[in-house]
């Protein structure tokens, strides 16, 4: 055990970003039946499926990292995170669903599954009900029956490929519902390229190229019209969170739009601040850790953005080069600082207390 | 009320009309904001650029939680906007709209006699 594993145990551990792996055939039983032979046949013969191959391209699933909550929890205390919030994996690619009934149902099939399979807020083991773009009214439906859910802890918002951004207001009742609720909405990307989105890198030849951009540029992006059609005005209480789009990023959008509102302002009037104030008040999945040849210029980037108090760690566990809290805790960051971003910051994001308790809810219960 | 700095005519400062005028080693815009007098530095703090210099003196947009947040028409013939980089001050409080945590100062106006002057 080295210094910094040892280390891990002083510090109350959040890890923002663990994924499930949902399939076909988990889904399915959790599903409006009209859906259920779409899901078999993904199961069943994957190189023809046609509906729902977005999620699941032909040749996947794959055997799942972990088969019950136990062997999961087991598996994040052996990271050392005391509490782990739990987010989709194929779902991640919901937006490129072209059918949205299918894909609103697999997204009410997934937070089924998710809160009876899944959820062991008594063992530290959260998560994020699904939101899908495609039906608002359905989403928001979604986020108020499980509002008071005690192991939901947040609203997941999948940006890759959506259309139109995050911040338009056809998505309001989805944002309205999570405010009401109490609840983040967690943006997140993943390794998907579009025609339109961001901007020509469909062309790109490889994975490399891909994983350079698409989660950063989808984050910036959602970031950006959410800003700049006033999010932060229509939902003031809104917590957000960005996931797996890194963070050295944000000291260019910060600057970039600051430096452009200056000359735009008459187009954002019901942005009462610099756009970057806003960004500043939202909080950021660590994953990927962009751990800088100087770690001193690591520590710069994110106090650049005063990432300390915005900064969340998030291990992407289990995919590829997911990340631990080891990591950040060996980063020339403060105490203060590292204890902020491998725990406390999460449960500001959250509104959790350091056992995973959300505090909406105990509140709620204590004036009953 | 400070020593005062004769600038002009009144005359010479019809409504809704500006002007930049010398004052010593001060270079001061003065306006003429529906019939009252206003004198503002032509000093943007952004960058030090020309802030009266500009023009046309406008209105801006606004949007309030009332109106659903739509973009709506404020503060007509009020409003400057630095040439250099368009930040916006409201002429008759010297309040900029882009940075809220920053007014810039207004002088004193007077009129006697015809004569319009700046106090500082």
């Amino acid at each position: 055990m080295d210094a910094n594993h040892a280390r891990l145990g002083e510090h109350l551990i959040v890890d923002a970003s663990v994924h499930v792996q949902e399939g076909p055939l988990d889904l399915l039983p959790y599903c409006d039946e009209a859906w259920r032979p779409a899901l078999q046949s993904i199961a069943d013969n994957a190189k023809t499926a046609g509906i729902g191959a977005e999620l699941w391209p032909p040749g996947l699933p794959g055997e799942a990292t972990t088969a019950t909550p136990e062997e999961l929890k087991a598996s994040v205390t052996e990271r050392g995170v005391d509490l782990a919030v739990l987010c989709p994996t194929s779902l991640q690619k919901l937006s490129m669903v072209a059918h949205a009934e299918f894909a609103s149902a697999v997204a009410r099939a997934y937070n089924a599954w998710l809160t009876e399979t899944w959820l062991r807020p008594e063992q530290g083991l959260l998560g994020c009900v699904v939101a899908s773009a495609h039906a608002p009214a359905d989403s928001a439906a979604q986020i108020e029956k499980y509002a008071s859910h005690p192991g939901v802890v947040g609203v997941y918002l999948p940006g890759a490929a959506v259309d139109p951004l995050w911040g338009h207001r056809k998505y309001d009742p989805i944002l309205r519902a999570a405010e009401s609720a109490g609840l983040p909405v967690l943006l997140n990307s993943v390794e998907v390229m579009h025609p339109v989105f961001p901007f020509n890198t469909h062309g790109f030849d490889t994975s490399l190229a891909r994983f350079t951009t698409s989660d950063p540029f989808s984050m910036m992006v959602n970031l950006i019209d959410m800003i700049t059609t006033g999010v932060p005005a229509r939902f003031p209480d809104l917590r957000v969170g960005v996931l797996g789009a890194g963070v050295t990023w944000m000291p260019f959008l910060s600057l970039r739009l600051d430096k452009v509102y200056l000359e735009k302002r008459r187009e954002v009037p019901f942005l009462a601040e610099r756009p970057s104030q806003y960004l500043k008040g939202y909080f950021y999945g660590s994953f990927p850790l962009e751990d800088a040849p100087n770690p001193d210029d690591f520590v710069t980037m994110v106090d650049l953005f005063e990432g300390e108090n915005a900064m969340v760690f998030a291990s992407g566990w289990p995919q590829d080069g997911y990340d631990s809290a080891e990591q950040i805790l060996a980063l020339p960051f403060s105490d203060e600082a590292k204890a902020k971003i491998v725990g406390g910051n999460a449960l500001r994001l959250f509104n959790i207390d350091e056992r995973g308790h959300r505090l909406s809810l105990s509140r709620e219960a204590a004036s009953r | 009320m400070n020593e005062g700095h004769v600038v002009g005519r009144l005359e010479e400062f019809p409504e809704g009309s500006h002007r930049v005028v010398t004052v010593g080693r001060r270079r001061i815009g003065v306006f003429n904001v529906k019939g009252t007098l206003h004198a503002l530095p032509n000093l943007c703090p952004h960058q030090t650029g020309p802030l009266c210099e500009v023009k046309k003196v406008t209105g801006t947009t606004q949007s309030r939680v009332e109106n659903d947040w739509a973009i709506e028409w404020a503060f007509d013939k009020e409003i400057i906007a630095c040439p250099w980089h368009g930040i916006e001050y409201h002429v008759p409080t010297g309040r900029c709209l882009t940075f809220p945590e920053i007014s810039i100062r207004s002088y004193e106006v007077s009129v006697d006699d015809g004569e319009v002057s700046v106090h500082f």
